[in-house]
């Protein structure tokens, strides 16, 4: 396979998936504000660090609130991580490679586009609009994975999709986890610990993780079990662990893996060995930032194993 | 019922498929006999199936608009265009010879250039041809073959003579419509397909592979084909898509290849560098290698001239086999099929007057209004000038184009081109057309059975090209039991 080809697909995985996390990203963080008591207060600078948008926001915006954060994250086309950025790069990865996709995965990812950029607008009339046209981001979205995995062979071009996306997914299950950092609990103990169990709930949903964790945890919701749960259970297709065991399943396929595999290893037993239980906020965060950081690892790895030659066509 | 026949116009020129008497041709009969059983409820129902078809078989061509580049379904009229076997053969024929000419002179004038030292073919126009590479002189490719692939317009007078438009030596392109235009009917009217005597079109990718892989520098081998296209801005990218997928090649662009100091050619894989045996461009000469032409090309791949020359990649077309792309070496085709094979030619060019002779361009210059004028090097119906529906004024233009550079303009009368019913609304209406076969060379001889019929949807129009308002139909030649 062409390096080209091979760079696109992975981006047009990680694309769709961006799109898609920030879409569960923003209802999430929808939910936590809903939920907050009075008293408590939501540092909308801290989600845009979280989020890995603060540098591109400040560039052009002055206050972090709703009402220019969401515009931001949904709408804006210079901002490079919005849904609707996100949506156009994977479509325009998408239109070099279609010879090796499923015929009919261009037209989704082609009306995916065209109803992000119909209803963009809508999203701006309120909460309730904004979370419709979210789910239709999401439910659009998880058509083209279904396709994916119903009309298309487990070859080269399927692995390096997959590979996108389990990356981009493991990435926004940390920063997902880390909203909850950007809340500063109500000094009353019984209000904090009320609010904190709320917030926990939005992290489980909007990673769609809720009845799963009820089924396979337990019905309590506390803090420990969550961050442990959505970090290491090998079994939820968005735990930090099972995205890297996919990731390590798509390396397998390819050829010479032999570099990406070492970073994806390193990644999964620093994972495996964190102990997540009753950590300060502060420690939290430090510690999704290193999940963070050694994804990116990986995502370096696979670039210069895979993607190398391809650019060294544009520095010539 | 309006596809009955007695509600055609009395055609005003050649009807490919009704005669004189309103009556189908042989080669239509059948045609004619199912659409009458048909009837219109049903042939409307099949049309509105046929945009659906389209759409999901995802047939477009791109055009360029301010808006960006969107991909256009293609227009496509349901009513086939027909001819018999008998004389298809005798276009056939006349195809084959007519490149292998062309062949043995392009491979001439970059070598011995015999056909210039025996007074056959004028030095000036040689000196003034664009698309002569003086990079290429001293090549001979394997098989002594440069046009590998050739589309040759055919268009049929009033008279019902079939003449030679053009010969589309450089990147022709159409061949993929062809192929899709029969799927779309044969998902459309597979009952047809049973009863009549249609012959198949659909070796082409094969034949094409074949005729590329016989150029590798390593037979024995299953060799490497790539398709070098521009990439997806260009309007033909569907195409090049299409046959890269047909023929199991991979579609490259320009910056996948790299030429390594071995003077071989690599793409860029997963895997490493990995050795390309045989490359079926899709890009102009100019771009092909920023070392040898172009420098500010971005689409082509430094050192692929070098490459060639050394032999070790085989490039379809050769790079400077557009020197017979050319509309004044046109006006020569006949003297050069008598030059090289001693024969006349089989298919006639349109009688042409060439503006760099002072005589013809004085005839051309006192009957504008009636001539349609060509550029030499233009394609896709660009640059060009009809004369009767011209305004005086772009006439006046014209002309004085002409005397500035002469060598660079032809002309020929304009013909009564044939038509052939087209379904326009609910009715059947007679439609200009013409056709382009594609022709094959290298160690055999291949042509398409039949070709890409372009058909002028507007009324009256005589421009066929898709860029402008065109169309296209299926092409059936037609096994009438005749000699």
């Amino acid at each position: 396979m062409l390096s080209r080809v091979a760079e696109n697909l992975y981006w047009m995985g990680r694309y769709l998936e961006r799109a898609e996390n920030t879409a569960r990203f923003i209802n999430s963080t929808t939910q936590v504000l809903l939920d907050l008591p009075r008293d408590a207060a939501f540092g909308w600078d801290v989600l845009l660090k979280v989020a890995g948008v603060d540098h591109e926001f400040a560039t052009r915006y002055q206050r972090a609130d709703e009402d220019s954060l969401m515009p931001f994250l949904i709408e804006d086309e210079k901002n490079p991580s919005s849904i609707l950025s996100s949506i156009h790069n994977a479509r325009e990865n998408a239109r070099t490679v279609r010879e090796v996709l499923p015929m009919e995965l261009w037209e989704r990812i082609n009306s995916l586009y065209l109803y992000i950029r119909e209803n963009a607008a809508r999203a701006k009339q309120g909460r309730g609009p904004r979370n419709e046209v979210l789910l239709g981001v999401i439910g659009r979205r998880e058509s083209i994975i279904g396709l994916l995995t119903g009309s298309m062979s487990r070859d080269i071009a399927y692995q390096l999709i997959k590979l996108g996306r389990n990356l981009e997914r493991a990435d926004m299950t940390t920063r997902i986890v880390d909203v909850n950092s950007a809340v500063q609990l109500p000094a009353d103990p019984a209000l904090a610990s009320l609010t904190s169990l709320r917030m926990w709930i939005s992290s489980l949903n909007a990673l769609s993780a809720y009845q799963m964790y009820r089924n396979h945890v337990g019905v309590h919701v506390r803090a420990n079990d969550v961050v442990n749960y959505l970090l290491k259970n090998p079994h939820f297709p968005r735990t930090v662990l099972h995205c890297l065991a996919e990731i390590e399943g798509c390396l397998s396929v390819l050829p010479d893996h032999g570099a990406a595999m070492k970073k994806v290893r390193q990644a999964w037993r620093r994972v495996e060995a964190m102990q997540l239980d009753d950590l300060k906020p502060v420690v939290l965060h430090e510690y999704l930032d290193q999940v963070q950081r050694d994804l990116g690892d990986v995502h370096s790895a696979v670039a210069r194993q895979y993607f190398h030659l391809h650019h060294q066509a544009s520095e010539q | 019922m309006s596809i009955e026949l007695h509600n055609y116009p009395q055609p005003a020129t050649y009807d490919e498929l009704i005669d004189d008497q309103l009556q189908p041709r042989p080669a239509a009969r059948t045609l004619f006999g199912y659409l009458d059983r048909l009837g219109t409820t049903e042939l409307m129902a099949r049309r509105e199936a046929v945009d659906a078809a389209i759409m999901a078989m995802g047939i477009t061509f791109t055009v360029y608009s301010e808006a960006g580049n969107i991909d256009r379904a293609w227009p496509f009229d349901l009513v086939p265009r027909t001819m018999s076997l008998k004389e298809w053969k005798r276009i056939d024929a006349g195809l084959k010879q007519r490149l292998t000419a062309l062949n043995l002179f392009i491979n001439d004038l970059y070598n011995d250039q015999k056909i210039v030292k025996d007074g056959v073919f004028p030095i000036e126009v040689l000196e003034g041809s664009k698309n002569f590479r003086a990079q290429c002189k001293g090549m001979t490719p394997r098989f002594g073959v440069w046009a590998h692939v050739c589309g040759t317009d055919l268009v049929r007078d009033s008279d019902g003579t079939v003449y030679v438009l053009e010969d589309n030596l450089r990147v022709p392109s159409g061949v993929s419509y062809m192929l899709e235009n029969r799927e779309l009917m044969k998902r459309l009217f597979p009952e047809l397909f049973k009863s009549s005597d249609i012959l198949p079109i659909d070796d082409y990718p094969t034949q094409l592979f074949d005729t590329l892989a016989a150029l590798s520098p390593r037979p024995g081998d299953r060799p490497v084909v790539v398709v070098l296209t521009p990439g997806i801005y260009n309007s033909a990218y569907f195409e090049h898509s299409y046959l890269a997928q047909k023929m199991g090649a991979i579609l490259v662009e320009g910056s996948d290849l790299v030429v390594q100091a071995d003077d071989c050619v690599y793409m860029k894989t997963i895997s490493g560098l990995r050795r390309v045996d045989v490359i079926y461009r899709r890009i102009d000469d100019d771009f092909l290698d920023p070392e040898a032409f172009r420098p500010d090309s971005a689409l082509g791949v430094p050192g692929l001239m070098r490459a060639w020359r050394a032999g070790n990649v085989g490039i379809a077309n050769a790079p400077g086999a557009g020197v017979a792309d050319d509309k004044v070496v046109y006006t020569f085709v006949p003297q050069i099929i008598k030059y090289y094979l001693d024969q006349e030619a089989i298919l006639p060019n349109v009688p042409s007057f060439m503006c760099m002779v002072a005589d013809q361009r004085d005839h051309v210059l006192a009957n504008l209004d009636k001539l349609v004028v060509k550029p030499a090097n233009e394609s896709g119906g660009y640059g060009m000038l009809i004369g009767p529906r011209a305004a005086p004024e772009e006439r006046a233009k014209f002309a004085d184009l002409i005397r500035a550079n002469p060598r660079n303009y032809m002309a020929q009368p304009t013909l009564s081109i044939s038509t052939a019913p087209t379904l326009i609304d609910d009715k059947l209406a007679p439609r200009h057309l013409d056709l382009r076969p594609f022709v094959l060379q290298s160690d055999k001889l291949y042509a398409t059975t039949g070709g890409l019929t372009r058909v002028a949807l507007r009324e009256g129009s005589l421009v066929v090209n898709s860029s402008q308002g065109g169309g296209s139909k299926d092409t059936w030649i037609i096994n009438t039991g005749e000699a």
